[in-house]
């Protein structure tokens, strides 16, 4: 909310420049964003928080500045005289829904002299932000910015059958706005109207066919209170907001209306004259009821970790203009003022007491026990992961969970459902929760490829949302795209898994996802009989210059499986014996196989297999290949004679000719 | 044979007078160490001579060879310095760049996540996850933010459905944990959450945040003045001073933002804190009796304080980065500042 610095002045002294002003304001919880000169006066742009409407006027500023720096609160005048006329005999008022219109007040005032404002009045609107219309408009306004309670005049003359009905809008109905903008009406809108159609939405905005005009003489002035959840609904689908419905959305204070009905004719009485029926249409079906609060000092004291004294609290309660009811040993009970209607409980006035006492000014203890935090075993992993990756010279990325529907974006490699849509997306562009986070490292690569960077080695850990009962099934995967070969990309996803102590042997076979991979260049990752990930070579349709190559793995399993505590094993006294070999084998022969055969050949001190290269070409009879590897042979108790190593290796290429009929290399 | 060291001696005292350029030093080096040089040919009739004598021959020749070895390196040294540039040799040029390994790194939203983690994991605190996509108990009931609140509209959020949304906070967290545990409880909670907001400079559709809460018998607001002003002399430096406003969240109460005093100007004023000295951090306050409530603690007996702070506008304010869209554009030439 804007407000004047010197309009403020009406309703409290202080002597403190805009800027102390500014200072003690925030230090209240009003704050104060911007401070902008305006002629010879200020415009003090206040951030007000939403449970506090009774700030949404000059007057509940002026009792926080009394709250803060003390002095007292001067109310403005609202006494004028009437006619003997009343104004029964003028206008008729129906609230037919009171539960969305809890009360509503009319004044008339007629005869009045339409022109502009007084001079200080513009002035201090347009230190505002308000545009100073006619005599009328413009009080109404001045007493909404004052008050916080919104206030509407009507044309008298222009009311059908001299009739206010406080009503449910009916179908079909629609109403010009005062702004110009024509809406269709719909059934759960409330409206004033008068006998034969809405002439405002209530709370919202009034209609331009009785709004004030040049031809106006005689005035209803509407001084309601509004139910707030309604004013929001209906001023949300109209798409119209205004100052009033602002207010009305955030409460206004019941007991607070007919004090800025009469505050608006006692200045239009002053500035535009007329006569002002006697009386006053007042229907109301809810009153204030005032809470009482009990606050104990030693609560007080507990909260907030300081010894406020009773007094202190006490006169901060009633420069708040709460009613202390009583104050004895530790006990205040205090009754709740109107317009503070969110304050029902003890804490509610703790922190009252605190925010005027000063957050500063309580003390900042270091006090709190001792505790050891524990890392859990996702974090240390994650920890893991990241580090070896970025000491493989891997670069983390973010990207977001919410993505487009494209089919690139629409890859799911963890369950066949579809993905989950939001209800209200801004853009189409950010619609659907991911299922796969291998598109956006997709995109990511695009992205730094248009900006002249080809290679890139990147990852990302970050969840995919798999639809499922209530909630979808949240999976933590970790994704990586980098400009390398499969083989490396693989050697990479091995070391990591070695890295997190996961012993358990991969099964790596085929797999097709022409979306995301090349043709036949992809595997499926599978320990035992359960996916733990995909990788490949990017597909040559996403139209990179590079033949980046990717893999997505399934976090929850690195967590699972993982066992990072590390256990030494003793070291060999005697030396290995590594024996160089290249077999020739037919094309279909896997490596996998060539592996499993050697390791189950049942050949003495046999330890592992070392794959170094395949060779075709040259020599090697066509539809064959050449494998090369190394295998190693070790004895835990004494030095291998080359004769034993001798009668090993044969055994092991005897079942390599026997199972995959391979043919040692000469 | 020693007349032929000697005499190899007297030579070579000759010679060296009329030594006057490197040039003439480095033909007398030939001369006299050269492969065909005059030491190894002293080397070679070692076999001829008598077994009992080679011995002390040979070693008479060898330090012969280190006494002649040492002046005329003395030579080479005396002229190559007074000597014109000779025919330039190659240089290894120490100051050629080193070749670069790949080296990575986290990305700057992580690197502060996980500075705040280290930070309060030595104030004790856990650190818990909860789901993104939640129900709107979690988000909004439980939190003291009833269905129609006013303070609902300052909370806009996705919905996936009627009753599931995603997170538009972390403080979802705070309730799934005091669901599962009794007090004392002391946890952090980063993570991703979610607004309908257009995408500009400042603002993001998603984001992060790091949510904090401490529950436990005694917990006032002095103990969380003390946690955040450790947390922030900790994190932004010890000469930097932190400042409560009231302010209101509906799941704490008293609520508060916390700003830090400006590191950019030192609080003299600047863009970066609007000309007010102080930049807001985080909002924090006591937890809302009604927060208890939802999760069956008893509130006269448990106190405690929540706080939560925004991953990106931390990470901006620490690097002067004034665009949110390039966390999540990724950049290489962004990514590798950090
Ligand atoms: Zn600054």
């Amino acid at each position: 909310m804007k407000i004047s610095y010197n309009w403020l002045k009406e309703y409290v002294n202080f002597y403190l420049s805009p800027e102390e002003l500014a200072d003690k304001l925030t230090n209240v919880g009003l704050v104060v964003a911007d401070i902008q000169t305006v002629d010879d006066d200020f415009c003090m742009e206040v951030e007000v928080t939403s449970n506090r409407p009774d700030c949404l006027g000059f007057i509940g500023i002026a009792r926080e500045v009394v709250a803060a720096v003390g002095g007292s609160l001067h109310f403005p005048e609202t006494d004028y005289k009437t006619t003997n006329k009343e104004i029964s005999k003028f206008i008729n008022v129906v609230v037919e829904d009171s539960m969305l219109c809890p009360r509503y007040t009319a004044r008339v005032v007629q005869h009045i002299n339409l022109g502009p404002s007084p001079e200080w009045m513009q002035k201090r609107l347009k230190c505002i932000g308000l545009r100073p219309v006619n005599n009328i408009v413009d009080i109404t306004n001045y007493v909404m910015m004052e008050t916080g309670q919104p206030l509407h005049a009507f044309d008298l003359d222009k009311l059908s059958d001299k009739k206010i009905v406080v009503r449910k809008a009916m179908s079909g109905e629609e109403i010009v706005a005062i702004n110009g903008a024509r809406r269709a009406l719909f059934h759960d809108m409330l409206v004033i109207a008068d006998s034969k159609r809405p002439i405002a939405i209530a709370g919202i905005m009034g209609g331009k066919e009785t709004e004030v005009c040049d031809s106006t003489r005689n005035i209803l002035l509407e001084c309601a209170q509004f139910e707030p959840r309604q004013v929001r609904r209906t001023s949300k689908t109209l798409g119209i907001t205004s100052d009033s419905s602002y207010r009305f959305e955030r409460g206004v204070d019941t007991e607070g209306v007919d004090f800025a009905s009469r505050r608006a004719v006692k200045l239009i009485k002053e500035y535009a004259g007329g006569e002002v029926a006697n009386g006053v249409i007042d229907i109301r079906s809810r009153k204030h009821a005032a809470s009482k609060i009990t606050l104990r000092m030693e609560r007080l004291h507990k909260v907030l970790g300081i010894e406020i004294k009773r007094d202190v609290a006490s006169d901060i309660l009633k420069r708040l203009q709460f009613n202390v009811l009583n104050e004895v040993d530790d006990f205040i009970d205090v009754e709740v003022p109107s317009f503070r209607e969110e304050i029902y409980r003890e804490i509610d006035l703790i922190e009252e007491i605190a925010r005027i006492y000063g957050f500063n000014n309580i003390p900042t203890k270091t006090s709190i026990s001792v505790r050891g935090s524990v890392k859990s075993k996702y974090e240390v992993v994650e920890d893991c992961i990241r580090q070896f990756l970025i000491g493989m010279g891997f670069y983390e990325v973010k990207t977001f969970s919410i993505v487009d529907t494209s089919p690139l974006q629409s890859v799911n490699l963890w369950s066949d459902k579809s993905g989950i849509d939001i209800a209200n997306p801004l853009r189409q562009e950010e619609s659907r929760l991911r299922t796969c986070l291998l598109p956006s490292l997709i995109n990511a690569k695009r992205y730094n490829e248009n900006h002249g960077i080809e290679q890139v080695r990147i990852f990302e850990i970050a969840k995919v949302y798999l639809a499922g009962d209530k909630l979808p099934q949240e999976k933590t995967c970790l994704s990586i795209l980098a400009d390398t070969d499969f083989f490396t990309l693989k050697g990479i996803v091995s070391a990591l898994l070695l890295n997190l102590g996961i012993s358990s042997r991969c099964e790596w076979t085929v797999f097709s996802e022409l979306r995301l991979f090349a043709d036949e260049r992809a595997a499926r990752i599978q320990s035992g009989n359960i996916t733990i990930g995909y990788i490949g070579e990017a597909s040559k349709e996403l139209g990179f210059k590079t033949s980046p190559c990717m893999v997505e793995l399934d976090m929850d399993y690195f967590v699972e499986s993982s066992n990072i505590s590390k256990k030494y094993q003793a070291l060999s006294q005697y030396p290995h014996v590594l024996r160089d070999l290249a077999i020739i084998v037919d094309e279909e022969v896997t490596w996998v196989s060539i592996e499993k055969c050697v390791m189950s050949a049942k050949a003495s001190f046999l330890k592992e297999i070392n794959f170094f290269d395949v060779y075709r070409g040259k020599q090697i009879p066509s539809g064959k290949k050449s494998i090369a590897f190394n295998i190693c042979f070790q004895a835990a108790d004494r030095t291998l004679k080359s004769e034993e190593v001798d009668a090993a290796q044969q055994i092991v290429l005897d079942a390599l000719y026997k199972t995959l009929g391979a043919e040692l290399r000469k | 044979m020693m007349k032929h060291i000697e005499e190899v001696k007297n030579n070579l005292q000759d010679e060296i007078k009329l030594v006057t350029t490197l040039k003439d030093a480095d033909q007398l080096k030939i001369k006299y160490l050269g492969r065909k040089g005059i030491i190894n040919d002293l080397m070679r009739i070692i076999p001829t001579i008598p077994s009992d004598q080679r011995a002390s021959f040979g070693q008479q020749i060898n330090s012969l060879k280190v006494e002649i070895t040492n002046i005329i390196e003395e030579l080479i040294k005396k002229f190559s310095s007074e000597t014109v540039p000779k025919a330039k040799k190659e240089i290894f040029d120490v100051t050629l760049p080193g070749k670069h390994p790949f080296v990575g790194k986290r990305h700057p939203l992580t690197q502060t996540i996980d500075d705040i983690k280290e930070v309060f994991a030595r104030l004790g605190f856990d650190v818990a996850y909860g789901p993104e996509v939640e129900s709107e108990y979690y988000n909004f009931e439980a939190l003291n933010i009833p269905a129609d609140h006013p303070s609902r509209t300052d909370f806009d959020t996705f919905y996936i459905k009627n009753d599931v949304l995603l997170r538009s906070q972390t403080s979802t967290v705070q309730i799934r944990i005091m669901e599962k545990q009794k007090p004392p409880i002391r946890i952090i909670a980063p993570g991703r959450v979610y607004r309908p907001d257009t995408v500009d400079a400042r603002h993001s559709f998603m984001f992060h945040q790091v949510e904090g809460l401490l529950v436990d018998e005694g917990v006032s607001f002095a103990d969380l003045k003390g946690v955040l002003n450790q947390f922030i002399k900790t994190y932004f430096g010890q000469n930097v001073q932190m400042r409560l406003r009231p302010s209101f969240f509906p799941f704490t109460e008293p609520s508060a933002e916390v700003d830090i005093s400006c590191s950019i100007c030192g609080g003299n004023g600047c863009s970066v804190c609007s000309y007010s000295g102080w930049v807001e951090i985080l909002g924090a306050g006591m937890v809302d009796p009604n927060v208890f409530k939802a999760v069956h603690y008893d509130a006269e007996k448990y106190t405690g304080f929540a706080f939560g702070m925004g991953v990106e506008r931390i990470t901006m304010l620490k690097y002067g980065i004034n665009d949110i869209r390039l966390f999540y554009e990724n950049d290489m030439r962004f990514l590798s500042q950090f």
